[in-house]
């Protein structure tokens, strides 16, 4: 028994160490295209390591770039799972920091204590709505909720503009020529507390503690179970008398919930105000579709989810810092970016096939060994729910 | 073996994008040592001997030392009572050195080593004649050697009143500068020439050529005739081999501008004014100390506020008052110390960083600041002197705020965070970091903080003069404008040129359309198409998508307007005029700043007045006369104030 | 004001300028069609547009020939989507990461070139408008429709095409077979991996044709992300077109005719903030689904990947 576990142990090394090496591979490419641009690929691979591990303040910077996709992951974990791709965390985050900033910025004599949770809840809150409404979309009107999600991302980056250099404009901009889309600034007692002297702040335990949470809900209670059945195999769940409509809705809900809480995070433990600059990604620095990635780095598990995206901010983070010290142009990293990504999903296929032969093997020694219940055997969700 | 496939596969893809693709290394040049002339006499008593590089009457370098010595020696009451020997033509530098020690041993009492490459020469022989005293120029290194003074000539400020003339009296817009080697003197002289054009008209066109020689008659010559060919109508020229050059102006009918000696008389109808170098005012303070018995260890400049440098107007020459005037007033500014010309030093090299959000060739925003970045590289004198960085794309706040962060905690002298979204991230880091200096923009807010500069742009003034000739040239009557989103920068330009347009045709109508992207080059372009469908023939917009919408003014034959940068390239047939953003004016006071100590608190604007917005004309564009009047009327009643933009909200 | 927007002028304009907004949504939304009906989802597109509007206004601009262009457009594209292709059939890799992958990739590679190669913003003279005899000079319809530029025609034309070839050949019988059950489809011989490279070698293609569309036809410019993500729209109106031809031609009709209205309103001086005005296509478009209630059901193996004997 004891042998057998390590072994499984270290199956599950291998399985991990898989988006590492993917990540390399990736970046031997990218050293293609440094060369062509001459630049030197030790020097610039060096830097990017420095600039997410090599310093205590560039760990922090890690951790503070992956705390928003692990939000945004954890959502993305619910919904696929419940058989909805859900790609309007970038809107759903954005709704989540507006109602979240709204609370600070007009409760500005209450406490602390009091301002920040509510705010974070009424983040959560937005940002259920927001994903709700494509939920019951879905559900209700067999509207896609790829092509809702996308639409809802572009009505809430205009919702962001209208309100940011309009009713919620920073009062002091508002007096001035260059009037900023901005909010006011945060007072101090309403900042996340920060790991002096890095931007590092609560959020990301928060954001840990969730992972945990959303770990025990889909796996321990019924919601969770109705959800993975519903996303498994719609029919069957309805046959076996699950209200599939409601947990279509239900998983939207979540992940759009956990999308706005990232949100208000963003702004209560980073920026301290909302600023656009037109675009969704200059407020969510994109991680509305990262953490997407980051899920799926993560198998779609919400415990891996946590290293995925240490990983994939760790990428973001070092890459910005390697443009930094050998001045290329942005535009290689977001390219570079884009490779790991690519080559990561494709080293999916590994993972599966050593599980299926592990499968294989367990099944011919007559053990019957059942995959145990957190283990990804299965394709996970993507079935278009025929409601 | 699909691992493999993979690598292939991808490796495949890159070579076939990727293959034509080169890096471009920034590389400005590097500053040589040069060589400068010189000139003597003699007298009685007081024994003066010097060596210099070229002859004594070379209306240039050598000559103005000359001509000094004969006035000291003048005053001093003729030959009985100064003695002036000299040794001319002393290019190498070998026998200067031997020259210098021969008159030291012979004893005379001042030996004037005039070119700044005889130092070394110096160095090694003054010590062995601590009874001698030594002079050198141009320079401000006395070595630390006390028999030893040192001399040099703020070039660059009589190179100043002659940039500010020529500007004033160039009709081609164009002006042409021959210089020897790019170092030294001869730089000062020439880039303080080119600030004062610019700064006097700052579209003006500097034409800056170095052939590499203090001697060649012949290229020099060649240079000018270049220059006029270029379209330049007045020259100017430093070093004794512009004679060349000066023949050639006159040929041309160009105007001339003297330095170092007068030159008026080799072309008495085209030389406007000389800067005359006046040694004689540092020789009479080294003949005084040493009268009173100090040998040297001091170090003397020639300016305009001490008389050492002269600006002589050709009496012949008809300047027109109102020039004259202009001229007169820069002199007393520079005197005065009010016009700071040069830039100024740092012990190590000045580094600078900019955070920016979106790419440097974005031909708007972003990009407006690259290249000011890159002209104060130039007048900081290069990658030596000053060295940037950059961050472009850095539309992600939260990733603007630690590349910023980093590069003060990397040692940054000035860390530019050049997108009005960065301030609250500036606001939390520049306190951290109280020796490093933060510029952003665009907005007036530093916070309080001192070590924040703020700068933003006055775009409505340039957007006003959009609309005056917009409305001006409009057939139709109704123009269109296409916008990002209505705020900021954008919403200044767009509320100024609708102000423009509206007090000089009250009822055109100005059709305005914000898409609300910075992006969306698609649908600026249908914005546009939209415009002229509704019969919109003047069309102007700004911010990096509006490209797609001057594709659209050329397509439909519609004027535009542009902002920000530089926009006649992509439609010269239809572009009639842009404000373009010259960010280096409010730089130029920044690194100043830094250099005299302060890190902040100041905030900064660029307009019409300042030359920080320059109107870019379109000169394909065939704009009739009595609206290029009404457009220079209106830019000149902008900056005098007499013109003030109502916004009508 | 309102009024304004039932004026002859107006509403020629709205039409006019929906149709060349429609055109670069036609070809990616169509060449997206086909990869979904095939049963795979491709969020690249984006990515695949930028890197064929680069190619092609690159070639058009060096070489002259718009032609050319338009073929290296194809070919970038048709590139991106070989590896799609090979990431998602050979690898069995998730579709819809693999393709913000894809897209992140073209969006930086694109720009890259573009700095690299160009350095800075030109124009180029891109595909003049043609006007078509007689049909030209109708009134009204002659403006709307018969002056337009050649890959304006080409994308409207492809809608019929597209449609004949998904249900009245042998080559959409098996593209759709592939896209419902591709078990069954292997069962009877058909190449699973081989159809699906098709699809989405050929929305690549296309992707890169509707970004030429853009950079040397519409725009006669390129600039760094210029797309500004229609790419994503795309996608989202093969969903509205519910994997049929007609229905993305209505789509993509739908949302650029209500985005030209909003410019119009805006134009029109109709006291609406214009950040709300900008959000009018994507509301409508989401409220007309609604209002419709499709039943359709989509591909039943789209976002599956396929391996044959498991």
């Amino acid at each position: 028994m004891s042998n057998m576990s390590q072994e499984k142990w270290f199956s599950k090394f291998i399985d991990a160490s898989l988006p590492i090496l993917a990540t390399l591979a990736a970046l031997l490419v990218g050293a293609v295209m440094l060369l062509l641009l001459k630049v030197n690929p030790i020097e610039a691979y060096k830097a990017m390591w420095e600039g997410a591990f090599g310093s205590q303040n560039a760990i922090a910077e890690t951790l503070v770039k992956a705390t928003p996709l692990l939000l945004v992951g954890l959502g993305i974990c619910i919904s696929f799972r419940g058989g909805v791709i859900n790609i309007g965390g970038e809107g759903q985050m954005i709704v989540g920091a507006i109602l979240g900033t709204l609370v600070g910025i007009t409760l500005v004599d209450w406490s602390g204590w009091i301002v920040i949770p509510v705010a974070l809840l009424v983040g959560f809150a937005g940002g259920a709505i927001w994903g709700g409404i494509p939920g019951v979309l879905k559900a209700y009107f067999n509207v896609n909720e790829i092509l809702s999600t996308v639409m809802m991302n572009a009505i809430a980056v205009q919702l962001m503009n209208f309100l940011l250099r309009g009713p919620m404009i920073d009062p002091a901009q508002a007096a001035l020529a260059s009037k900023i889309p901005q909010t006011a600034r945060l007072i101090d007692a309403f900042r996340l507390p920060r790991w002096v002297p890095t931007r590092l702040h609560l959020g990301a335990l928060i954001a840990v503690v969730l992972a945990v949470l959303v770990y025990i809900l889909l796996w321990r209670t019924s919601w969770g179970y109705r959800i993975r059945a519903v996303g498994q195999n719609p029919d069957a769940s309805k046959y076996a008398g699950i209200k599939v409509k409601n947990y279509v809705v239900l998983a939207l809900v979540l992940s759009g919930a956990f999308a706005g809480l990232a949100g208000a995070m963003q702004v209560y433990g980073v920026n301290f105000r909302m600023i656009t600059d037109g675009s969704a990604s200059g407020f969510t620095g994109g991680a509305g579709f990262n953490g997407i990635v980051a899920a799926l780095f993560g198998q779609l598990h919400p415990i891996g989810t946590i290293p995925a995206s240490i990983l994939f901010g760790a990428l973001l983070v070092g890459a910005n810092k390697m443009q930094r010290v050998v001045q290329v142009p942005s535009a290689l990293i977001t390219a570079l970016n884009g490779l790991v990504v690519v080559f990561v999903v494709s080293s999916e296929i590994w993972r599966r096939r050593r599980q299926r032969r592990r499968l294989a093997a367990a099944v011919l020694e007559g053990e019957g060994l059942l995959p145990d219940e957190n283990d990804i055997t299965e394709e996970p969700g993507n079935k278009e729910v025929g409601s | 073996m699909k691992k493999f496939r993979l690598l292939v596969t991808g490796l495949l893809l890159f070579a076939v994008l990727l293959g034509a693709c080169q890096s471009q290394p920034a590389a400005p040049s590097v500053d040589e040592a040069a060589p400068e002339p010189a000139m003597e006499e003699k007298t009685g008593p007081f024994r003066v001997a010097v060596v210099m590089p070229s002859a004594i009457n070379d209306l240039a370098f050598s000559q103005s030392m000359y001509d000094a010595l004969l006035t000291i020696q003048d005053e001093m009451g003729g030959e009985e009572a100064m003695e002036i020997v000299y040794s001319d033509g002393m290019f190498v530098v070998d026998d200067a050195a031997a020259a210098i020690r021969d008159y030291a041993a012979e004893g005379f009492n001042l030996v004037i080593a005039h070119g700044s490459q005889y130092g070394s020469s110096l160095q090694e022989i003054a010590p062995d004649f601590p009874e001698t005293s030594f002079a050198w120029g141009t320079t401000v290194d006395t070595f630390g050697i006390d028999n030893i003074f040192a001399y040099e000539a703020a070039s660059d400020q009589g190179g100043y009143v002659n940039g500010v003339l020529a500007a004033s009296l160039s009709k081609t817009g164009v002006l042409g500068v021959v210089g020897p080697i790019e170092t030294g003197d001869a730089k000062l002289y020439v880039d303080g020439f080119v600030a004062g054009a610019k700064a006097t008209d700052p579209t003006i066109q500097v034409n800056v050529n170095y052939i590499g020689s203090f001697s060649d008659v012949a290229l020099a010559a060649e240079a000018a005739n270049t220059h006029i060919a270029a379209g330049a109508d007045v020259l100017t020229g430093t070093a004794q081999m512009v004679v060349g050059a000066i023949g050639v102006a006159e040929e041309s009918g160009a105007l001339w501008f003297g330095t170092q000696s007068s030159q008026t008389e080799l072309a008495p109808d085209i030389v406007v004014a000389n800067q005359i170098y006046r040694w004689d005012v540092v020789l009479n303070e080294v003949i005084d100390l040493i009268g009173a018995g100090t040998m040297g260890g001091t170090s003397f400049m020639i300016d305009l506020a001490n008389g050492g440098e002269v600006l002589e107007f050709n009496p012949d020459f008809d300047i027109p008052a109102d020039v004259a005037a202009l001229a007169e007033a820069t002199i007393a500014e520079i005197s005065g110390g009010a016009v700071a010309i040069g830039a100024p030093e740092f012990e190590d090299v000045f580094k600078v960083a900019v955070v920016m959000p979106s790419a440097i060739n974005d031909l708007a925003f972003s990009q407006s600041m690259y290249d000011a970045l890159v002209v104060i590289q130039d007048w900081m004198g290069g990658e030596g002197a000053m060295e940037f960085v950059y961050s472009d794309g850095m539309f992600v706040v939260d990733d603007a705020a630690a590349a910023i962060r980093d590069y003060a905690a990397e040692g940054y002298d000035l860390v530019i965070a050049h997108g009005s979204q960065y301030g609250s991230s500036l606001q939390e880091i520049a306190p951290d970091f109280p020796t490093t200096s933060f510029a952003w923009g665009t907005t007036v807010d530093t916070f309080g903080i001192g070590n924040i500069f703020a700068y933003e742009a006055a775009s409505q003034e340039g957007g006003y003069v959009n609309g005056v000739i917009a409305a001006s040239l409009s057939e139709s009557g109704v123009l269109g404008v296409v916008g990002p989103i209505e705020t900021g920068d954008a919403k200044l330009y767009v509320d100024g040129f609708v102000a423009g347009a509206k007090a000089t045709v009250p009822d055109i109508q100005v059709n305005v359309n914000y898409i609300g992207s910075f992006s969306d080059v698609a649908l600026a372009s249908e914005a546009a198409n939209t415009h002229v469908a509704a019969g919109a023939d003047g069309l102007t917009g700004t911010a990096q998508m509006v490209v797609g919408a001057i594709g659209v003014a050329e397509e439909s034959g519609s004027m535009w307007f542009g902002t920000q940068a530089s926009q006649t390239g992509l439609a010269p047939a239809n572009v009639v005029a842009n404000q373009v953003y010259h960010w280096d004016v409010v730089l130029k006071d920044v690194v100043q700043m830094i250099a005299d100590g302060t890190y902040g608190g100041t905030s900064f604007v660029i307009d019409l007045a300042n030359g920080g917005e320059v109107m870019d004309y379109n000169s394909d564009f065939d704009l009739p006369a009595d609206v290029m009047s009404l457009a220079e009327a209106t830019e000149q009643g902008i900056i005098d104030g007499s013109i003030t933009i109502e916004f009508g909200e | 004001m309102i009024s304004d927007l039932l004026s002859m002028t107006v509403l020629v304009g709205i039409l006019t300028s929906g149709i060349r907004l429609a055109t670069p949504y036609l070809y990616a939304a169509i060449g997206e069609t086909f990869g979904q009906r095939s049963g795979i989802l491709n969020l690249g597109v984006d990515g695949q547009m930028l890197l064929g509007a680069f190619a092609a206004f690159y070639v058009a601009i060096t070489t002259g020939n718009l032609w050319l262009g338009v073929l290296s457009a194809m070919i970038v594209g048709g590139l991106m989507g070989l590896a799609m292709a090979f990431v998602t059939v050979n690898l069995h890799a998730e579709q819809g990461i693999s393709g913000i992958g894809f897209y992140l990739f073209g969006l930086g590679l694109s720009d890259l070139l573009f700095q690299k190669l160009l350095g800075t913003v030109e124009t180029v003279k891109g595909f003049p408008k043609v006007h078509i005899p007689v049909l030209s000079d109708l009134p009204v319809m002659g403006e709307i429709f018969f002056r337009q530029n050649v890959l304006v025609y080409i994308a409207f034309a492809l809608v019929p095409i597209a449609w004949f070839v998904l249900n009245k050949t042998t080559l959409g019988l098996k593209i759709r077979a592939v896209g419902e059950n591709p078990e069954a489809a292997d069962s009877l011989g058909v190449s699973v991996a081989r159809i699906r490279y098709f699809t989405i070698i050929l929305g690549g293609t296309l992707s890169g044709v509707a970004g030429a569309s853009l950079s040397i036809a519409l725009l006669n410019v390129f600039q760094q992300n210029m797309t500004s993500g229609l790419g994503f729209i795309a996608v989202a109106l093969v969903y509205f077109g519910a994997w049929r031809p007609w229905g993305v031609l209505g789509g993509a009709l739908l949302f650029s005719l209500v985005n030209s209205l909003q410019l119009w309103i805006q134009v029109l001086g109709i006291p609406i903030p214009s950040d709300i005005a900008v959000m009018m296509p994507y509301i409508l478009t989401i409220l007309v689904l609604v209002a419709t209630v499709s039943r359709v059901r989509a591909p039943s193996a789209l976002t599956k990947s396929f391996e044959r004997g498991d």
